[in-house]
């Protein structure tokens, strides 16, 4: 009630940023907060590709994030340490000039139009290759280039306006994504992040047209996620002009038909302190044009089969001294960059994939009759809808959270990004599958085009990073924050009367904590009245995620790592807890500037905060119950026993 | 029979006042002042003014049983008793023969003091009905003071003394007295005497003090030399997931040929820690078998032996795992909470000064080919030691304390070192 008649003084509040005072924690009380050692994977892994300001722009957001901020302003980071940084997600960020959203209007309608009226996906899908006036079709709107300068002859879209396209691509045809995203996701961000001028100006113009197309090469049959077990190499020459490349590198996309490879090789690298000679991973450009290059038939896969997957092969490769790409022996770097900026597209795509397929489940569960009743009217197919209305609500939050806030500059967006991964295949998949629940029979039939994406959906669960991996990678970079906190709170103890104000406050919070008052962290600024039991849900959640993982963090040590179990649990509570924070910080914004799908918006997150709410504190306070030890030590046996036994341990039942 | 008499003649006479205060009055007064230390060598100054006693000596002669014409009547009262073996049985036998001897208990303060020495020789110094036993030497009711004048100074004061004595000692063998101790000493000197208090004290602290080492000795301790092993080798290593490993049984078996082997006990222990830094050993540094170290476990020795490498020189330290090894999520976390903020942060337990330590063994036997054992043994879990030169840097074996123990056998028990020796 109270809330409600405070409504319009907040609202207004609600689109201005939020007040100073708020943000805990001044940066001084954390001197130290980051070592550059520590932090590989939150820090440099930091360079997001920005607007269509130009070549430059990017350079020197690359040198401004030599400096990173002392305390980390990612949600997702702080969420670990039992913080709630408003800063990333409240209020919902709108980064869109006029003039980059009029741009932006201009293309979506085109765009929607050439993949309803030229694209056919389903002949892609059976011709296993994109159709040929297809391609001619997306060069001419610019599609391959949608990120790069316009003075080399690209779009220059920022990271916001390149998630809208993509949402309209991943909506109708997932294979032309690939090829697309395979292409300007990874296969030249490289040299969007790392080219130097001479390299851009060689190669951008072409890249752009869609004349040349680029692949992204790191996979080998040794090597899927190990950086040691990287095969290919490249060996200097005698004159020091160029390398001699040699190696294979498996299911590359696009391997087929690019004419440029992002190639990562091993070269031995001396180091300048002690002289040492090492094997470090370098990365290339690679014209296909340079000789030796070859590639392998396409690969015969499950889904997206309109986009090429070969395996690509270099033998003698002769590579000129100016093509490596990013310092010599920094590859890895460079790697692990193009990887985590690429992975907000992936959310914008299943975010369009789910708005077409929900289309489809609702248009039949509008239309068909049983029982002489429409089937939404039954609460089976209701729930589907909702539930499915509710992750696509989430992953579209998502996905627009992320490349916003990659826009304004942030650089600690890594953990978001992997969430937002897994979440969109995810959901997508449970979208997809639920559709053809819905349509029954008629869902598993070729003609009505679900089967085909949900096939073309499964290896968004894979590729990049499988989902299982991108969890550690979450959880993990979170203990490390956690960790991080911890250390300085420790080293704070040393000296406990420089550091009084920062000892005084933990021990304040821990106390509130445990007396089950809360850490006296609020939403009230920054959230809707109106959503306020959800903010409390959040709030909570987070206190006790914050204990949680503060808890495991002191039981563990550094041997958190090997507790798969658990890391698997923690990362699946933080991404609950991110969708929570999106969606009310959304739904927040639609509210306050009364967009006429707000009470909608606003079901939908109330749902879903409670059931993730839900979810999570069960899974969390579970977590450090002898229950819990014992079902891990139970599911460990039984895997045990299944490969022990080479497979399955009980005999049928019939006893033969 | 006869000598029975011819004692308690002989306690008779020592105890007449008239000749005591004759013959010792600077004796008697110190008696009086209360001196604990003057008490405990009590029997003593009974023998030598027995000597100086020429009635005694003359019945003593007259009887024809005399040794050497000396008294001493109250350590032969134990060595009579005991008859070869020192036990428990012994040791009441010659208090009840006290206690039978007379019914006024003449002389009772002299044998409980004589009583509470000879107790460790009996092995009694742990018993706490022995303690009551001796308590119950003190004829009752005979101390409690009558009136208020008697309660306001120290009534009885040897006796008090004495008996505080025998708390004291039980006192610092860790005995609890019981029911039975506050039941005598209540009968004995009354309530509110100096040694009721005593036993009051004892029993506020006692009980406080039960638990206060976390990590006790077991009592008693192990015999079996492979749980005595174990028990020790966990009290050294300081890692709760450290793994102890039986890698022999001691076994002795007789050869149809007549010749006796004899397979000594080996058990080692290893932590997850020290397996890890044993696996990241440079192969071509030598690993040292070094030993055998002495561990006490209250009276008992034993011996470990560590295998260790070198100590590191600076520039090989650390760099455990490349940084850049994974593309998607990182492969070891950069914390150390588990140190104190007061931690001296340079320490590790495994990585001493010394060298690290990678594991530590007991063994029945210190020579180098059952060593050569252990360390096969360890190879299993530790395949870089097949690869790494052992190098045996062993001591001839025990020696510290064992011409003590071989004097005075009664005072110090050191079951296993002697059987390691003997099995050398």
């Amino acid at each position: 009630m109270q809330g409600a008649r405070a409504a319009p003084a907040l609202c207004l509040r609600l689109l201005r940023p939020p007040p100073p005072h708020y943000r805990r924690a001044p940066a001084q009380a954390y001197p130290t907060f980051q070592s550059c050692s520590s932090c590989l994977y939150s820090t440099h892994a930091a360079e997001a590709v920005l607007n269509k300001a130009g070549a430059g722009t990017v350079s020197q957001t690359i040198s401004k994030t030599k400096f990173p901020p002392e305390e980390s302003k990612s949600f997702a980071m702080g969420m670990f340490q039992g913080r709630i940084s408003t800063e990333q997600v409240f209020p919902y960020p709108s980064v869109l000039t006029e003039e980059q959203a009029q741009f932006l209007k201009q293309l979506v309608g085109p765009v929607s139009r050439f993949f309803q009226e030229v694209n056919d996906p389903a002949a892609n899908d059976s011709l296993e290759q994109v159709e040929d006036r297809t391609l001619q079709g997306l060069k001419e709107l610019g599609a391959f280039g949608l990120q790069i300068p316009p003075e080399l002859g690209g779009l220059g879209l920022s990271n916001t306006q390149y998630a809208r396209l993509v949402e309209i691509v991943g909506m109708h045809d997932l294979g032309v994504g690939i090829t697309l995203g395979a292409h300007q996701s990874i296969g030249f961000k490289g040299l969007l992040l790392y080219g130097t001028p001479q390299q851009k100006e060689k190669y951008l113009p072409r890249l752009a047209t869609g004349e040349t197309i680029a692949a992204f090469c790191l996979t080998e049959p040794a090597s899927g996620s190990d950086a040691a077990s990287i095969r290919t190499t490249a060996r200097p020459s005698p004159c020091g002009s160029y390398y001699t490349l040699d190696g294979g590198k498996i299911w590359i996309s696009n391997g087929g038909l690019a004419d440029l490879f992002t190639v990562f090789a091993k070269t031995p690298v001396k180091d300048e302190a002690t002289g040492e000679v090492k094997e470090k991973i370098t990365a290339f450009i690679v014209e296909r044009a340079f000789g030796g290059v070859t590639h392998g038939p396409p690969e015969k896969k499950m889904g997206i089969k309109a986009s090429n997957t070969a395996e690509v092969h270099f033998e003698g490769v002769r590579v000129p001294t100016e093509n490596v790409l990013g310092p010599l022996g920094a590859g890895f770097k460079v790697a692990m960059n193009i990887l985590n900026n690429g992975r907000f597209g992936m959310a914008a795509a299943m975010a369009g994939t789910m708005r077409g397929i929900l289309g489809k489940a609702v248009e039949y569960a509008a239309n068909r009759t049983q029982f002489g009743d429409k089937i939404h009217n039954f609460g089976t197919i209701q729930e589907k809808l909702a539930r499915m209305a509710m992750l696509h609500y989430v992953t579209e939050s998502m996905a627009y959270m992320i490349s916003a806030n990659m826009d304004q500059g942030a650089t600690d967006f890594q953990t978001e990004a992997a969430i937002s991964k897994i979440f969109g295949s995810e959901a997508a998949w449970m979208v997809t599958d639920e559709c053809i629940q819905i349509m029954g029979g008629m869902g598993f039939m070729k003609d009505a085009g679900v089967e085909r994406v949900m096939r073309d959906l499964r290896v968004f669960r894979i590729f990049e990073g499988t989902n299982d991996i991108l969890r550690l990678f979450v959880a993990l970079n979170g203990f490390q924050s956690a960790g991080n906190r911890l250390r300085v709170l420790q080293r704070a103890l040393k000296t406990p009367l420089g550091n009084a104000a920062l000892l005084s406050r933990e021990a304040a919070s821990r106390l509130r904590r445990t007396a089950g008052l809360g850490s006296g962290l609020t939403l009230k600024d920054v959230v809707h009245p109106d959503l306020d039991p959800s903010a409390k849900q959040l709030v909570h959640a987070v206190d006790l995620f914050g204990a949680t993982v503060e808890g495991q963090l002191l039981k563990y040590g550094k041997k958190i790592i090997d507790e798969q179990f658990v890391l698997m649990r923690v990362a699946d509570a933080a991404i609950d807890l991110y969708t929570m924070a999106v969606l009310l910080s959304r739904a927040s914004r639609s509210l306050a500037q009364s967009h006429p799908t707000a009470q909608h918006e606003k079901l939908l997150c109330e749902t879903w905060c409670d059931e993730a709410y839900k979810r999570l504190s069960t899974s969390l306070s579970t977590l450090n119950t002898d229950g819990a030890r014992q079902t891990f030590r139970n599911l460990r046996g039984i895997s045990r026993a299944l490969v022990e036994n080479g497979g399955v341990v009980s005999p049928n039942p019939l006893g033969f | 029979m006869n000598c029975v008499r011819k004692l308690l003649l002989a306690r008779e006479l020592s105890a007449r006042p008239g000749v005591l205060r004759q013959l010792a009055p600077g004796l008697d007064l110190l008696r009086l002042q209360g001196s604990s230390c003057a008490q405990r060598f009590w029997p003593v100054p009974v023998r030598s003014h027995s000597k100086f006693t020429p009635a005694v000596k003359g019945d003593q002669e007259k009887d024809g049983e005399s040794r050497d014409g000396s008294l001493v009547p109250l350590e032969e009262l134990f060595d009579r008793a005991c008859k070869g073996e020192r036990n428990k049985a012994a040791f009441t036998r010659a208090v009840e023969l006290f206690c039978q001897r007379d019914v006024r208990r003449r002389g009772h303060i002299e044998f409980i003091y004589a009583a509470l020495q000879k107790m460790p020789q009996f092995g009694v110094e742990r018993e706490l009905d022995v303690y009551n036993k001796i308590l119950d030497v003190f004829p009752k009711e005979v101390f409690v003071p009558r009136n208020f004048i008697q309660r306001m100074f120290n009534h009885y004061p040897r006796q008090q003394e004495c008996g505080i004595h025998v708390l004291e000692q039980m006192e610092n063998y860790g005995i609890m007295p019981d029911n039975q101790t506050k039941f005598l000493l209540l009968q004995i000197f009354g309530a509110k005497s100096h040694p009721v208090r005593k036993y009051q004290r004892l029993m506020y602290w006692f009980p406080k003090f039960k638990h206060v080492n976390p990590y006790p000795v077991p009592v008693p301790l192990p015999q079996e030399p492979i749980d005595l092993a174990r028990i020790s080798l966990q009290r050294i290593a300081a890692d709760l997931s450290a793994k102890v490993t039986v890698y022999q049984m001691p076994l002795t078996d007789i050869l149809d040929s007549g010749k006796e082997i004899t397979q000594p006990h080996i058990v080692g222990i290893q932590s997850p820690d020290q397996q890890e830094l044993l696996a990241h050993h440079n192969p071509d540094r030598p690993v040292f078998v070094e030993g055998p170290f002495p561990l006490w476990l209250k009276k008992t020795c034993v011996y470990y032996y560590v295998l260790r490498g070198e100590l590191l020189p600076p520039g090989e330290k650390g760099e455990m795992l490349d940084s850049e090894r994974n593309f998607y999520y990182p492969m070891h976390l950069d914390l150390d909470l588990d140190r104190g903020p007061w931690d001296d942060e340079e320490f590790d337990v495994d990585e001493a000064e010394e060298g690290p330590i990678f594991a530590m063994c007991m063994a029945g036997a210190g020579d180098q080919a059952t060593l050569a054992k252990w360390i096969l043994g360890l190879q299993q879990n530790n395949p870089i030691l097949s690869q790494t030169p052992v190098v045996f840097h062993l001591a001839p074996g025990p020696r510290e304390l064992l011409a003590a123990s071989d004097s005075e056998p009664g005072e110090e028990e050191i079951p296993q070192s002697r059987r390691a020796q003997q099995e050398c």
